[in-house]
């Protein structure tokens, strides 16, 4: 389903972001313009099959979120290559793409859009997602109205309303209060069994443990360990 | 097995649109393609020629520079006072190797009709074929002409260019009794130029519908095979972002005006009060002579506009989609078209006030009003280009902005908007008509203000712009947007 074949990302970051024409200009003639790369991937490969979850885990800064980025097509990898069969819904951070000045249900088509639904499905599916939302009335509202709980259930409501064929979801399970959490995350696990594959990266080893097939252990941006979850996450705690 | 017959069908609606599109076309701007009219400029006068009376002769020696002579224009004067009489204004043939010359034709003027300092204008009963290098001969005289009852005309020794006169150089000069003047009559000839394109036009049409449908078929070929090419990924690309690139361009609108009171109704109002304010400070304190000069002058604001709006708009069109850009992977070139489109909208919508002035100035409406989506088309494809380079390289270099408040300024002076392009200078004209602007705009003022189509060298200039743009900036913005994130 999904190949990544030693694949590499590196930053190239200058010592001081040169953002004008006048600052690069002084720096190349200062003979200052350093670069130093920053390998936040390092040949790394492993491949997901039809309907695994896999769990991604590591410490900050280990390379996690590049995965996702690369897998998802926002970054184009420095070497290696990636193939993804089937539609992708990422769900990197919620409610990315809101426009704060349109309504409620103007935002479900727009975000709809850029999620990658079509017209006719968000049409299907609109009143279940105002269902879940829990917003009612407050739909025809413009958004910038909303508190950040509203906000967030509405975009969580947007995100999971598919059966994507590949879902890629970066720690956002819990959103809202106590009663929406508990919905999102029997949600979640709806569409984790529900013969989806999934990526999913977490700093929660219990919720890893729960809910993953695999392991990927990402270690500076290097593959430390791919296996079992169990045998991983044990190797992890240590 | 769906989209296959989709694909095919569409190739076929393409070919039929496109043979209706190519006849259509002939039969607003056949007669444009057919033969060009031209006039060639006259010089200034300087001077009168004096009385013109009885027995004496003025002779005035030109070349044709069109295939067909239909008529020529005379500047005259009758020193402010009522003639009467018979002016002669006779065409000889003079072409060499000719014995002697031929009458083509001989005009009497009645000089009580005639009004001083103006261009008296005679049309050829018929118009002189195969005219082009012809040595032609004008003999002015008159038979009854006597001091306190006579004509004159006009000639000169310098051409007007913008606003510096030249010295004309090369021109015969006008012979008096068979004394040479200082100077050539004022003289305009009119006449037509056949055009190759006209009489190949079909050959054309149907040569490039033939490599449409050949293309179309091959597309066809392509995705039964199930391999891919640009035409194909074009088609795929538009089919499965469309549902966005609409949500995008109706939210750019919906939040355009959305705390504004009068709303959707600025669309209209802009461009209107915009013209109001330049017309005045243009009729009144700079004075200027256009011919209809609201219409000239709105049309020039609409199109300036769009491309203002939307480079504007377009060059943030990236950054300000970096929350997007970094989380969700949609091709990035849609940002910066759908700005396009949003701003095309927009110009749409300023098309009913133009509407407005063109029926309140009572200018002619004619079939060539439907060759008008032309230029905009153009015009739309170059500002898609524009914006593509702008909103990649302000990625890289956040100077690009204020490098485009500052370079937008120059363009706005550099297009003819509300000034004639008859100020500018002859020895700059080739520069200035380097600004792509500067035809769309002319484009649309021969469709509105003339009622005709342009000449077939217009739609090729048009054409090139709008597509080397698109061209250009396509490649540049493929090449950069992989750099994007790491930048953004």
């Amino acid at each position: 389903m999904i190949e990544v074949k030693n694949v590499s990302m590196s930053f190239r970051i200058s010592q001081d972001r040169i953002q004008s024409i006048k600052e690069y200009l002084v720096a190349l003639i200062k003979g200052k313009l350093k670069y130093k790369d920053f390998w936040a991937l390092r040949d790394v490969s492993f491949s997901v099959h039809p309907g695994e979850v896999l769990g991604i885990i590591g410490h900050n800064g280990a390379g996690k979120s590049t995965v996702l980025k690369v897998i998802s097509g926002i970054l184009k990898p420095t070497s290696g290559s990636v193939s993804v069969h089937g539609n992708i819904v990422p769900m990197l951070e919620l409610g990315s793409g809101f426009d704060f000045d349109l309504t409620g249900r103007e935002n479900i088509f727009l975000n709809g859009a850029i999620l990658g639904y079509s017209r006719k499905f968000l049409n299907e599916k609109y009143d279940d997602i105002v269902a879940f939302s829990e917003l009612g009335e407050f739909i025809e509202m413009p958004i910038r109205n909303y508190s950040s709980g509203m906000l967030m259930r509405l975009a969580f409501s947007i995100a999971t309303v598919v059966n994507p064929e590949i879902l890629i979801v970066d720690e956002i399970l819990a959103v809202g209060d106590e009663s929406f959490q508990r919905k999102s995350r029997q949600r979640m696990m709806e569409l984790m069994s529900g013969g989806t594959t999934v990526l999913f990266v977490s700093h929660s080893l219990e919720q890893i443990r729960e809910m993953c097939d695999r392991v990927l252990w990402l270690d500076h941006g290097q593959v430390k360990m791919i296996g079992e979850a169990q045998e991983v996450c044990d190797a992890y705690q240590i | 097995m769906d989209k296959k017959w989709n694909l095919r069908k569409g190739c076929v609606l393409a070919l039929i649109g496109y043979a209706v599109l190519a006849v259509l076309f002939y039969a607003i701007a056949g007669p444009q393609f057919r033969v060009r009219i031209d006039s060639t400029d006259s010089v200034s006068p300087s001077a009168s020629a004096g009385e013109i009376l009885a027995g004496a002769k003025l002779e005035q020696r030109f070349v044709s520079t069109s295939d067909r002579l239909t008529g020529f224009s005379v500047l005259c004067g009758t020193f402010g006072r009522q003639n009467s009489g018979v002016l002669h204004l006779s065409l000889y043939d003079e072409t060499k190797g000719q014995a002697e010359k031929i009458l083509i034709e001989d005009f009497s003027v009645d000089l009580s009709a005639l009004q001083d300092n103006s261009w008296y204008t005679v049309q050829l009963e018929t118009p002189l074929e195969n005219a082009i290098g012809r040595n032609l001969l004008l003999e002015i005289f008159s038979d009854d002409g006597t001091l306190g009852n006579a004509a004159t005309v006009y000639y000169g020794n310098s051409v007007a260019t913008g606003r510096v006169e030249i010295a004309s150089e090369g021109w015969t000069p006008l012979y008096q009794n068979g004394q040479p003047l200082q100077g050539t009559l004022c003289l305009q000839t009119a006449g037509e130029t056949d055009l190759w394109f006209g009489r190949y036009y079909w050959y054309f049409a149907v040569g490039v519908g033939l490599l449409l449908g050949l293309y179309g078929w091959r597309l066809c070929a392509l995705e039964k095979k199930g391999k891919s090419c640009l035409g194909l990924k074009l088609i795929h690309a538009f089919t499965r972002y469309r549902f966005l690139i609409q949500q995008l361009v109706s939210r750019d609108f919906k939040t355009k005006y959305k705390r504004s009171v009068l709303g959707i109704i600025w669309s209209f109002l802009n461009p209107l009060l915009t013209m109001l304010v330049q017309y005045v400070v243009f009729s009144t304190i700079f004075k200027s002579d256009i011919p209809n000069f609201p219409v000239y002058l709105l049309t020039g604001i609409v199109l300036f506009n769009f491309f203002n709006e939307s480079c504007g708009m377009g060059i943030t069109s990236i950054l300000g989609n970096t929350s997007l850009i970094n989380k969700v992977y949609v091709p990035k070139y849609i940002y910066p078209v759908t700005r396009v489109l949003s701003s095309s909208i927009n110009m749409l919508f300023s098309m009913v006030p133009l509407l407005l002035v063109i029926l309140l100035t009572r200018t002619a409406i004619t079939p060539a009003i439907l060759l008008l989506p032309f230029s905009l088309a153009c015009l739309i494809c170059f500002c898609t280009g524009m914006v593509l380079v702008l909103s990649a390289s302000m990625v890289f270099f956040r100077d690009t902005q204020f490098l485009w408040n500052v370079l937008s300024m120059i363009w706005m002076y550099a297009t003819p908007i509300f000034y004639p392009e008859s100020i500018i200078p002859a020895r700059f004209l080739a520069i200035y008509k380097l600004n792509p602007l500067y035809h769309f705009i002319r484009f649309a003022r021969t469709v509105i203000m003339d009622g005709i189509s342009p000449e077939p060298k217009a739609y090729l200039i048009c054409l090139v712009f709008a597509v080397g743009s698109l061209v250009i900036g396509g490649l540049i913005f493929r090449k950069m947007q992989d750099k994007f994130v790491l930048y953004i």
